[in-house]
């Protein structure tokens, strides 16, 4: 009989709940840890709802620097934002390995749970720097930046996070056509909504530049040195259906 | 002449250059548009496989000299065009809101003198960082004969800088670019490098350069040689080769059928090897011939010359030593010094660990044991038919092996 584990869904929300399976020393191989909306009840299975509560959220992070240091929380975090399915048994497992080794878990490259995760979180962490280069934004009629993506990762926050550094001046939106979610800023802050869909048209200034950057894109190949695959294999097929200059 | 037209002419004009590095910049910001990322960007890829990180063009392609293996020279009878400052600072701003781009690359022909394009490339930059507050990142080029009061002026606002030392020795210099000389483009260097040295906020993400490989008949160690006293005197971050497109047909230029890409690769291994990994130009020729082997990497070649070095053992090799084994790169040597504190390593460690053992099995040992019985005592010449063979084995796949392996060390330096 398993111990389920219900969470909101969030990166807190599933910190939480391993605060709980940790702190009261639950057998890790009978918890699970599951998604409310993704959970299919089983009769069986003693099911406990989580409440995301960010003060023990803020106590596992804690925790894990202490324990181990930044960039492995970094690590979770990353891991988490994967697609793996069942990525909360293998960071649930990887926790329990950073309370026990501390920072040597990042030299367990023999282990398998610690390369599940450090491949996840590698996954997620490149995805992430290719639409940092790949995005495209327009200049919509409603007088802001528009962008859409359909990411494999759950990575609308780190992307937003991002922009907001970088486009710190303009009023932007990023919308996850996938997954429905959309980061809006307004000049100081970054806020994240769901939407279906969003009437929008781009202003004709904007096809302008569109066409400038088309045209851009083909002067600067060298005929000599074609190599399609290489092109490709930088920048794969699933970027480029929002990517103007391959469309 | 429209924006557009201009753009086509003088984009293509410039894809000839090679940098488009954004990366390292430590320029410090206070206000205004955008940001640079240390580790750079690439924001597309070309249909030739290049990155596009900056928005590369040429100020001007209408050019006073005339260098034999230049597109732009004066002789060449194709479409000229000149931006103005605004129109180059206005592209720039909405390509980069857009996300296009990282920033602008600005280099230039040379138009009426060398002051009056220095003057305006200074121009364009001073209106984008000024009046456009921008905050990306800026690569300019420094005009040769150019006054070193106008570079000095332009180095305060751009990321990095970059003189084209173009060929590889003097010679070739008098021979193809007559209006050029080696004072013209090493005393900017120079300059460049000082000031850098003494000032706060100058050319931040360093100085570069580039040379064209195969126009002349300079050999890789003469090339490869010029680097590293590149490196060492001028302190100049990258210097990136360029393999000849043939664009001109001028009796001065050696007969070119395709750009030689195969050897421009292997020189940019040989440069990460003298830059990254510590080698000298004398070790990696020592004295037996002038040109890198193009049917191994430069570290193979280097190894199979230095067979009495091998085999190392992996348990007890300083970082040093491990980094010259071929195979094994810059990240697998941390990893196996930082893992082998806890217990030894033996072949399966390795692999778990993502050390690719192809080549590298055939020059260690794992607590004294080789990868295979009889590996080590194998002559060099069978080594490299063993590491050359499957390549050829898989004909067909012989172009994706080159692309993979080829061209992404280029880029992670991973040897």
């Amino acid at each position: 009989m398993y111990k389920i584990f219900l969470y909101d869904g969030t990166f807190e929300g599933f910190m939480c709940a391993a605060f709980h399976i940790i702190s009261e020393g639950i057998d890790k191989d009978r918890a699970i840890i599951v998604s409310k909306n993704e959970y299919q009840p089983m009769f069986i299975d003693s099911v406990r709802e989580v409440q995301n509560d960010f003060k023990t959220f803020l106590e596992m992070r804690k925790g894990i620097i202490e324990k181990a240091d930044s960039s492995v929380f970094k690590k979770i975090y990353y891991a988490f934002l994967s697609d793996t399915k069942d990525k909360e048994g293998y960071i649930l497992r990887y926790l329990f390995f950073v309370f026990e080794h501390g920072k040597k878990i990042k030299y367990l490259y023999s282990d398998d749970i610690v390369n599940a995760v450090e491949k996840m979180a590698k996954n997620v962490s490149r995805e992430i720097g290719k639409y940092m280069g790949l995005m495209r934004f327009c200049e919509t009629d409603k007088g802001f930046l528009y962008a859409k993506f359909e990411p494999k990762n759950d990575i609308i926050k780190p992307i937003a996070y991002f922009f907001k550094n970088r486009l710190n001046e303009f009023y932007w939106a990023i919308h996850d056509v996938k997954r429905n979610k959309v980061a809006i800023y307004d000049r100081k802050k970054v806020q994240f909504l769901t939407c279906d869909n969003l009437k929008l048209k781009v202003t004709h200034q904007d096809e302008m530049f569109q066409m400038l950057w088309k045209n851009y894109f083909k002067a600067v190949a060298i005929e000599e040195r074609k190599n399609l695959k290489l092109q490709q294999q930088n920048m794969p097929k699933r970027y480029w259906k929002y990517l103007l200059e391959k469309n | 002449m429209d924006v557009l037209e201009k753009l086509e002419v003088l984009g293509a004009a410039a894809k000839y250059d090679v940098s488009c590095a954004s990366s390292g910049s430590k320029r410090e910001k206070h206000f205004g548009i955008g940001s640079t990322f240390s580790a750079g960007i690439c924001h597309s890829w070309t249909d030739d496989g290049r990155c596009i990180s900056l928005l590369k063009i040429l100020f001007t392609n209408e050019c006073i000299f005339d260098c034999a293996y230049c597109i732009n020279r004066k002789s060449n009878d194709i479409k000229r065009a000149t931006f103005t400052p605004q129109e180059v600072a206005e592209l720039t701003i909405n390509f980069y809101k857009r996300n296009y781009i990282e920033g602008l690359f600005l280099s230039s022909a040379i138009k009426n003198s060398p002051d009056w394009t220095m003057e305006m490339l200074y121009k364009t930059i001073w209106l984008l960082r000024y009046k456009y507050q921008f905050n990306g990142y800026i690569h300019v080029k420094a005009i040769p004969y150019a006054s070193l009061d106008l570079i000095r002026k332009t180095g305060f606002l751009a990321d990095r800088m970059s003189v084209n030392i173009e060929l590889p020795s003097e010679k070739s210099l008098r021979l193809l670019c007559p209006n050029k000389t080696k004072e013209s483009i090493l005393k900017p260097m120079e300059f460049i490098t000082k000031v850098a040295e003494e000032e706060k906020n100058f050319v931040s993400a360093g100085q570069s350069t580039q040379m064209i490989i195969g126009a002349t008949d300079d050999s890789d160690y003469k090339i490869i040689n010029l680097s590293q006293h590149l490196y060492k005197k001028f302190k100049l971050k990258r210097v990136y080769y360029s393999a000849y497109t043939p664009v001109n047909h001028d009796p001065r230029i050696l007969k070119v059928e395709s750009p030689p890409l195969l050897r421009e690769h292997r020189l940019y291994q040989a440069d990460w090897l003298i830059r990254v990994y510590n080698f000298s130009a004398d070790e990696l020729f020592n004295g037996k011939d002038e040109n890198l082997d193009l049917e191994v990497d430069p570290k193979v070649m280097w190894a199979l010359r230095n067979l009495d070095k091998f085999p190392i053992e992996i348990n007890k090799a300083s970082y040093e030593e491990l980094i010259r084994v071929p195979g094994i790169g810059i990240k697998s040597a941390r990893r196996i010094i930082k893992n082998r504190v806890f217990h030894s390593l033996d072949f399966e460690d390795l692999k778990k660990m993502g050390v690719v053992l192809k080549r590298a099995k055939y020059f260690i040992t794992c607590n004294g044991k080789t990868f295979e019985r009889f590996l080590i005592d194998l002559e060099p010449e069978k080594i490299k038919q063993k590491l050359t063979d499957k390549n050829s084995l898989q004909r067909p796949q012989q172009l994706s092996f080159f692309d993979r392996e080829v061209f992404t060390s280029v880029i992670t330096g991973e040897i």
